[in-house]
């Protein structure tokens, strides 16, 4: 069971991984967005190695299905060519490399060097927890996140809508 | 389901977090550098589970905070979406260098 667990995760952690530096490096934007979706994909993976089930239906739902289709709507309906010009002066990418780079190492260090204090829980799925944190102490945020939803969904409307004139 | 370290799962999730951070400084496409922000989001997401789990008999909350990344995550591509969208119908790019009206 251990060995299975280890190689499972090993795997999802190259797909996540490795799925998420292609969608830096990789020049096609149609690739790029299904490889963000692959790497949602191994995310979700990685709750059911966790044991978080209904966190991974919904990573499912929503990442994997939901926004990677807003997303490759974003790309159907803007133009994906090279740049038209070249901006000599503005080479920020040697810069940005250093300072993530600066940023990751100690980040990253902490996190390997992260003493696990072993009061490990026992299995058991997460819907209860879940669901009685949401109902009980979080029922005010979870009403407030739903008139978010409305109000991005018309505030998402009201942008793209075109105006009367413009429509002539 | 104790088999796996927790230090590896906030590995993997400082990794994807750093990954989408150098992508949001690096690319040039408005929409790429939203799918980078998703990615960060996802880190961010993995790393709450991975506690939130490992924790569970001290504190199982960590979950619940991850469905409001969920929403905030909703909420927040479709606004990006549709602000592309519009900066692109005044002015025909996608290209956030090029996206330089409001510069002063």
């Amino acid at each position: 069971m251990d060995v299975v667990g280890l190689l499972i995760f090993g795997a999802l952690a190259i797909g996540i991984v490795g799925a998420g530096l292609a969608v830096v490096f990789v020049d096609r934007i149609t690739a790029a967005a299904l490889l963000m979706a692959f790497t949602f994909l191994c995310n979700a993976g990685m709750f059911l190695l966790l044991g978080a089930e209904t966190i991974a239906a919904f990573q499912v739902l929503i990442y994997v299905g939901a926004i990677t289709v807003l997303i490759l709507y974003g790309v159907m309906f803007t133009p994906q060519g090279d740049r038209p010009y070249a901006l000599f002066f503005q080479k920020q990418t040697p810069l940005a490399g250093f300072l993530v780079a600066a940023v990751a190492a100690p980040v990253l260090a902490l996190a390997l060097t992260f003493r696990d204090p072993g009061i490990a829980r026992e299995g058991g799925g997460d819907l209860q927890p879940l669901i009685t944190s949401i109902f009980g102490d979080y029922a005010v945020p979870f009403e407030l996140a739903s008139v978010l939803l409305l109000a991005a969904m018309v505030g998402a409307i009201v942008l793209v809508k075109r105006d009367e004139e413009d429509a002539k | 389901m104790t088999a796996v370290p927790l230090p590896a799962f906030i590995a993997v999730s400082t990794l994807l977090f750093f990954i989408g951070a150098a992508g949001v400084l690096m690319k040039r496409n408005a929409v790429v550098i939203l799918m980078c922000v998703e990615l960060m989001l996802n880190a961010a997401n993995l790393a709450l589970v991975a506690f939130s789990r490992r924790y569970g008999s001290v504190d199982e909350r960590g979950s619940v905070f991850v469905v409001f990344v969920f929403v905030i995550a909703a909420a927040e591509v479709a606004v990006g979406l549709a602000i592309v969208l519009s900066a692109y119908r005044n002015r025909p790019t996608v290209d956030v260098d090029e996206l330089h009206q409001l510069k002063g």
